[in-house]
């Protein structure tokens, strides 16, 4: 009698132990279930904000381009983040040999100022500095931009000086 | 005694499980909580900003042509005049000029700034921008100082020195809040 009652102890402790046993492996599994289930839904998100930060950082990375920045001209120094609006102008015409846009992994790159004032009105070489907006390859949708200071000749009462206005290269790219 | 031996091995094997089971969620906390935040882009967009805003070419001039907004903090810094186009202020090698009509560099540096800033970054309802703040400070004092929006937890910033001819350097620093 009393060895049944030993004997029901143990079955009991070995109920328990596994019991407790899978109580944990369950935690476990709804934990990293829940962990699983969170990453992959932020997983698109994810993926979009990389492609922006990307496009962010190609934006940049264009405008310091030997075809577009200003290098040691409208200084003595050489200046980041500078567009030589002349050489930009210039580029317009030859777009279609860098496979519009191709050479650099874009759909549409366009260079627009935003300080003074702007009116939208498109350059060309004969109307710059009187415009705002040059237009490489025309953006779809919504793009990204990062600041750039746009850089020219400009003949003021015959004089030519160099002016630099604030503007923003706007890159749109696959996905925007 | 026996019993009082079980009972004594249960207590620690549940305060094991107890002690796997929280460093187990402390790891897991550690985790998430130390996951690096891509922000990188954010601050790159501050950088280009400050870069491209001291290149600004301001309506003043002096002999080599439009001064740059850089030149003016510095200008301002110095209390040293400006001249505009078409008048009798007359500037010389070396940034000096001279004359009646020469205008004070501050109060061109002031309405640039403020100008720029209006444009570029658009706080309010819809906007990704809840707020930014410029400082511009020497050793010598505050330059140039402007808060817009509401200052948040989350900002990015960019701060550049400027080195002064006259051996005071000048601090530029933005932030903006998003």
């Amino acid at each position: 009698m009393q060895t049944l009652v030993i004997n029901k102890r143990g079955q009991l402790k070995i109920q328990q132990m596994m019991i407790m046993l899978l109580a944990v492996t369950l935690f476990f599994v709804l934990a990293g279930m829940l962990v699983l289930v969170t990453q992959v839904s932020n997983l698109k998100a994810s993926s979009t904000i990389i492609q922006s930060d990307n496009a962010k950082l190609l934006a940049s990375k264009i405008a310091d381009s030997a075809e577009f920045s200003c290098g040691a001209s409208f200084g003595t120094v050489e200046m980041s983040s500078c567009i030589d609006a002349d050489k930009v102008i210039n580029l317009k015409n030859f777009i279609k040999e860098y496979g519009g846009g191709n050479f650099w992994g874009v759909q549409g790159l366009q260079i627009r100022k935003i300080y003074p004032d702007n009116s939208g009105i498109e350059c060309t070489s004969s109307n710059f500095p009187n415009c705002d907006v040059i237009t490489l390859i025309p953006i779809n949708g919504t793009g990204v931009s990062n600041f750039v200071s746009l850089c020219g000749q400009y003949n003021v009462n015959g004089q030519i000086y160099s002016r630099c206005d604030l503007a923003k290269i706007i890159i749109s790219y696959q996905g925007s | 005694m026996i019993q009082n031996k079980k009972a004594q091995e249960e207590m620690v094997g549940f305060a094991l499980i107890v002690i796997i089971v929280s460093v187990i969620l402390l790891v897991f906390l550690g985790f998430f909580l130390s996951r690096p935040n891509n922000q990188s882009t954010k601050s790159y967009e501050a950088v280009s900003f400050v870069q491209s805003m001291l290149q600004y070419s301001t309506q003043c001039q002096d002999y080599y042509g439009y001064i740059p907004v850089s030149n003016m903090i510095l200008m301002c810094s110095s209390e040293v005049s400006c001249s505009n186009a078409n008048n009798s202020c007359t500037c010389n090698f070396g940034s000096l000029c001279n004359g009646n009509n020469c205008i004070n560099s501050c109060s061109i540096l002031n309405s640039t700034l403020n100008g720029i800033l209006n444009k570029s970054w658009i706080v309010g309802q819809g906007s990704s921008t809840k707020g930014y703040s410029l400082n511009i400070t020497s050793s010598n004092g505050g330059i140039f100082s402007i808060k817009a929006g509401n200052i948040t937890s989350n900002s990015e910033g960019a701060i550049q020195n400027l080195p002064s001819k006259v051996g005071i350097p000048v601090n530029v620093l933005f932030n903006w809040y998003y």
